[in-house]
């Protein structure tokens, strides 16, 4: 039987994570929890999770962009797929000036907005995490 | 202001100043006086003043130069003009130019106290007129990003444990124990979206519209908005007839604005409709505007609500209870049809219909 899928979660609201983290727990992911981006980036630097669901609007701005950011110059983790999970879609795309929709930092994210209904939360987090075994495979 | 008013009086009688130094003395300001305008003007640099009083008739640099650059320097700054009889006419020349007052020699002390604190009022309503405005542009601005942290946060959070929950307990619960669970997520769910279109209607920045505005043809955009509404039709076996003139002027727009009045519009029609009726959506160009006139057969709009319709935050409360409405939609739908030159108006009768009409200038109006 395949491992149990890492999935960490950056999120500064501990009453949403709870919300998104039952419905993971119950598919049988294995779930952490930072909440607030400096622990996030510690968790990341351990490299033993399979995906990200990462919060945009913590702390005093937009400081998950910043993860993202950081991520996506890490070699280690820039195949890291990360499910953005905002409460703002408009300011996401006023914060990335001519970008119509939604930034998507890299081709191996997708951005759902909260609240997330469960289904499509589970839809979008087996997707990417299929996604980025495929590149896996392909690479190897 | 600051504690201390400044005051600065610029004319050419020493004996002027003087006295009108002394007069003030007793009052709480801080006084400067120079004997011709360029002295006068380089004091206004240094000190930055909330008045100055100016001699109409000097040697040298004339009042009513020394009034033009106060008020190209600092439109704030409060200017009196002092005048002699003879010069009444002048006094109003200089009001023109922006001076708050004048005052007519010889003029006694009272007078000369008096016009000195009507015109520190007027300074300091004035700098409180600034402040205010400039408070309320920030608000605005900084509204959406407060709006939706800290309103849409905890109802998301809410709304996301009311999800899980449903998912833990699904099995568990009782009919009548799920029914309310549904009730409160599709409440929350009204919520968020209120709070979304509330933001929408903040943000909808006219300027900003203006400046993505493109070529329009005006028939795939009604057919677009259509399209989108469809469904809600469908559901309510309402079905929508368009009659659309073939050739078409361009408009000049923003298409995903326009589109999203037309949408609001459309949806409108179909929500006050009654089941199985039908929406006729007729577009022509009519002399030099296109004239997109939607018509339902509906419940209709009282006499005495039409004027209030596009108003923020109005909903019909006309007998039926309406699904999903906040009264928002029209206000925005107003602001982007306003935004691109146009009209919208309404024609009602209770229990008949309504017919809504946009007016929209076409292109070749705007080039002439």
């Amino acid at each position: 039987m395949d491992q149990k899928k890492r999935l960490l979660i950056i999120d500064d609201d501990p009453d949403f994570v709870e919300g998104i983290k039952s419905i993971l727990d119950a598919a049988d992911y294995d779930v952490d929890v930072a909440y607030n981006p400096k622990d996030g980036l510690n968790a990341l630097q351990t490299g033993k999770y399979d995906m990200l669901l990462l919060d945009i609007m913590m702390g005093r701005g937009a400081e998950g962009i910043m993860i993202a950011r950081k991520l996506r110059k890490d070699a280690k983790l820039v195949e890291m797929p990360v499910l953005i999970i905002t409460g703002i879609r408009e300011q996401i795309a006023f914060l990335f000036p001519g970008e119509a929709v939604h930034p998507r930092f890299v081709a191996v994210d997708e951005l759902v907005e909260k609240p997330v209904e469960p289904q499509l939360l589970l839809e979008k987090v087996s997707t990417l995490l299929q996604r980025a075994e495929e590149r896996k495979a392909q690479a190897g | 202001m600051a504690n201390q008013p400044k005051i600065i009086i610029i004319d050419d009688e020493e004996v002027v100043l003087d006295s009108c130094t002394q007069i003030l003395a007793g009052s709480n300001y801080e006084i400067a006086v120079a004997p011709e305008g360029k002295l006068g003007l380089e004091l206004v640099h240094q000190i930055n003043p909330d008045l100055v009083f100016i001699d109409l008739k000097m040697p040298g640099l004339s009042g009513m130069q020394v009034l033009e650059n106060i008020n190209e320097l600092d439109a704030t700054i409060v200017t009196v003009v002092i005048t002699g009889f003879a010069t009444v006419n002048s006094a109003v020349e200089a009001m023109k130019k922006g001076a708050y007052d004048f005052l007519p020699k010889p003029f006694t002390p009272d007078e000369f106290r008096m016009i000195t604190r009507r015109a520190l009022e007027r300074r300091k309503l004035m700098l409180e007129t600034i402040a205010l405005r400039r408070e309320k542009e920030l608000l605005r601005e900084n509204f959406s990003a407060i709006v939706s942290h800290e309103l849409k946060s905890p109802l998301s959070a809410i709304q996301q444990n009311l999800y899980a929950l449903d998912r833990e307990l699904g099995n568990s619960l009782t009919v009548t124990q799920k029914a309310r669970l549904d009730r409160m997520k599709a409440r929350i769910d009204d919520l968020i979206k209120l709070i979304t279109s509330w933001l929408r209607v903040l943000s909808v920045d006219i300027g900003k519209i203006r400046e993505s505005f493109t070529l329009l043809q005006v028939s795939p955009m009604i057919a677009k908005a259509v399209e989108s509404v469809e469904p809600h039709a469908i559901r309510k076996d309402i079905q929508i007839i368009t009659a659309i003139d073939e050739t078409l002027s361009p408009i000049e727009g923003d298409e995903i604005s326009f589109v999203e009045a037309l949408v609001n519009i459309f949806d409108n029609a179909v929500k006050y409709s009654y089941v199985g009726s039908n929406v006729c959506i007729h577009a022509q160009e009519k002399g030099r505007n296109i004239e997109i006139a939607i018509a339902d057969t509906g419940v209709g709009i009282a006499k005495e609500e039409l004027p209030y319709l596009f108003n923020d935050f109005y909903r019909g409360k006309s007998g039926q209870t309406v699904e999903g409405s906040h009264g928002l939609g029209l206000t925005i739908t107003r602001r982007i049809i306003e935004s691109h030159n146009g009209t919208i108006s309404v024609v009602s009768e209770p229990g008949k219909g309504t017919t809504i009409t946009i007016c929209i200038p076409t292109i070749v109006q705007q080039n002439s």
